[in-house]
């Protein structure tokens, strides 16, 4: 498993500043939020992890191999579940996805397309599709912020009984703070655009989280407090 | 039900009016004429062998358009470069008279086959081009960074095929409208030629039943197009 690094990441557009100078850093194996108000550059943070967009400056490493699911589901139309699941694997190797249709609980669904799926069913062939590839790092970006609050908390669980078995070095991004205490190990607060690290929290709640102990904890509700309040400052 | 209460009505209409003298005949035959002889002209060999050609200019056109069309469409819309060389040809072929531009082919290539099957595929281009650039130029980046992490070739044809299928259906009707249009002027063999040579010599009803004909042929390949897409593509959200 492999870790993330950036340093001094800033992102600039034009006159306007998006990132002005990130360091961040994922152990390998943690699972580690960036928590962010609307719009501060969080998202482009990822895509910058990702390789997706280059930085304007700093540097970025992540040695492993890269899975990445997005707030839009980003399926290919065109495909089955199944199809989607393995587009990224050799043909010989495609009768895996059966198995990972099983570990997102779509069984059944198998022949089903994207247009046939709500937007939780969505998600899970994205993160299937992700995770047969035996990520090192799993990029997330508000990958649950498009779907109700009952498939949110149904998603996060299941997220977390996979990562548990597989533990790849996590990096999720959202604008919950509830989310990002529920899964994360450390939590990344950032200021409003441009982004800048404004702390960095340690979650020290035990695991495995079960949702009714997470919410009860003092740890919990401390913490909930702080980075609500430097999310306000 | 109402488009077809809509229709039988306009067919009524057409009917009566000639017979009762709301038009003269000679100018306007009532339908049943008119339908009777569409009828006896698709039993008729000259007839069909006219069809026949203008089928095979039609589909020949159609098809180079799409052969052309859809990559250089796609290639705009994927680069900006390219988009800026190609964009001034188009707007600039956009707005000329396809008939002005037929004779200017048949004055370069001759009254045959290359010049009728060269105004078709110009036709063409214009909506097959523009769908496929918007379709190319309109898939969600975070679909081709997916594919990317995936290991795969970013998938753009497929991305667009919905708005490229739409401008294909487009370009059917335009390819029919063309074809007929190059024949009116042309002449020498096609459905516009026999059209011409009724008209020429007075059959004002053939020259109905033909147009009859044309229009249905349109309307039958347009619904089989749109059924046959999403037969075989069950996959496709949303209308064409």
């Amino acid at each position: 498993m492999a870790e993330i690094e950036a340093r001094g990441v800033r992102k600039v557009y034009g006159d306007l500043v998006a990132i002005d100078g990130l360091d961040f850093a994922a152990g390998s194996g943690e699972l580690v939020s960036i928590v962010g108000p609307s719009g501060c550059g969080k998202s482009t943070f990822l895509h910058i992890v990702g390789g997706f967009v280059e930085p304007s400056a700093g540097t970025v490493s992540v040695p492993g191999r890269l899975g990445i699911v997005f707030q839009e589901p980003a399926l290919f139309a065109w495909k089955t579940v199944l199809g989607n699941i393995a587009y990224g694997l050799p043909r010989r190797e495609r009768a895996r996805a059966v198995r990972y249709v099983e570990l997102v609980k779509l069984g059944g669904f198998e022949r089903a397309y994207p247009k046939e799926l709500s937007g939780g069913m969505k998600q899970r062939v994205a993160l299937a599709r992700s995770l047969i590839m035996d990520p090192d790092v799993l990029l997330m970006d508000e990958p649950f912020a498009a779907v109700d609050a009952q498939t949110r908390s149904t998603l996060q669980a299941e997220l977390l009984q996979i990562w548990e078995r597989a533990r790849m070095t996590v990096l999720f991004v959202t604008h919950s703070v509830d989310e990002a205490l529920f899964l994360a190990d450390r939590v990344y607060v950032l200021s409003q655009r441009p982004a800048r690290v404004k702390e960095v929290l340690e979650v020290g709640l035990p695991r495995p989280r079960e949702r009714e102990q997470v919410l009860a904890d003092p740890i919990y509700r401390d913490l909930h407090a702080r980075i609500w309040s430097l999310l306000e400052a | 039900m109402l488009g077809a209460l809509a229709v039988a009505l306009l067919l009524g209409v057409w009917e009566l009016a000639p017979r009762v003298g709301w038009v003269r005949e000679q100018s306007v035959p009532p339908f049943s004429d008119v339908a009777r002889e569409a009828a006896s002209l698709l039993g008729r060999p000259e007839f069909l062998s006219d069809l026949a050609s203008s089928g095979a200019r039609w589909a020949a056109g159609f098809a180079v358009a799409v052969l052309i069309g859809v990559p250089l469409g796609a290639w705009m819309g994927r680069s900006r470069r390219v988009r800026r060389i190609v964009d001034p040809l188009l707007a600039l072929g956009y707005p000329v008279p396809k008939a002005a531009l037929i004779l200017l082919f048949v004055l370069w290539f001759g009254a045959g086959n290359v010049a009728r099957v060269g105004i078709v595929v110009t036709g063409c281009l214009i909506p097959i081009v523009i769908s496929a650039m918007h379709g190319a130029a309109g898939v969600a980046p975070e679909l081709l960074w997916a594919a990317r992490s995936l290991g795969r070739r970013p998938p753009i044809l497929q991305a667009a095929l919905p708005q490229i299928l739409s401008g294909a259906r487009i370009a059917i009707a335009v390819a029919i409208f063309t074809v007929l249009a190059s024949e009116l002027l042309i002449r020498g063999s096609g459905v516009g030629a026999y059209m011409f040579d009724a008209l020429d010599n007075g059959q004002t009803v053939t020259v109905f039943a033909v147009a009859a004909i044309v229009a249905g042929l349109g309307f039958a390949l347009d619904a089989a197009y749109v059924l046959g897409v999403r037969r075989a593509l069950p996959w496709l959200e949303g209308e064409l």
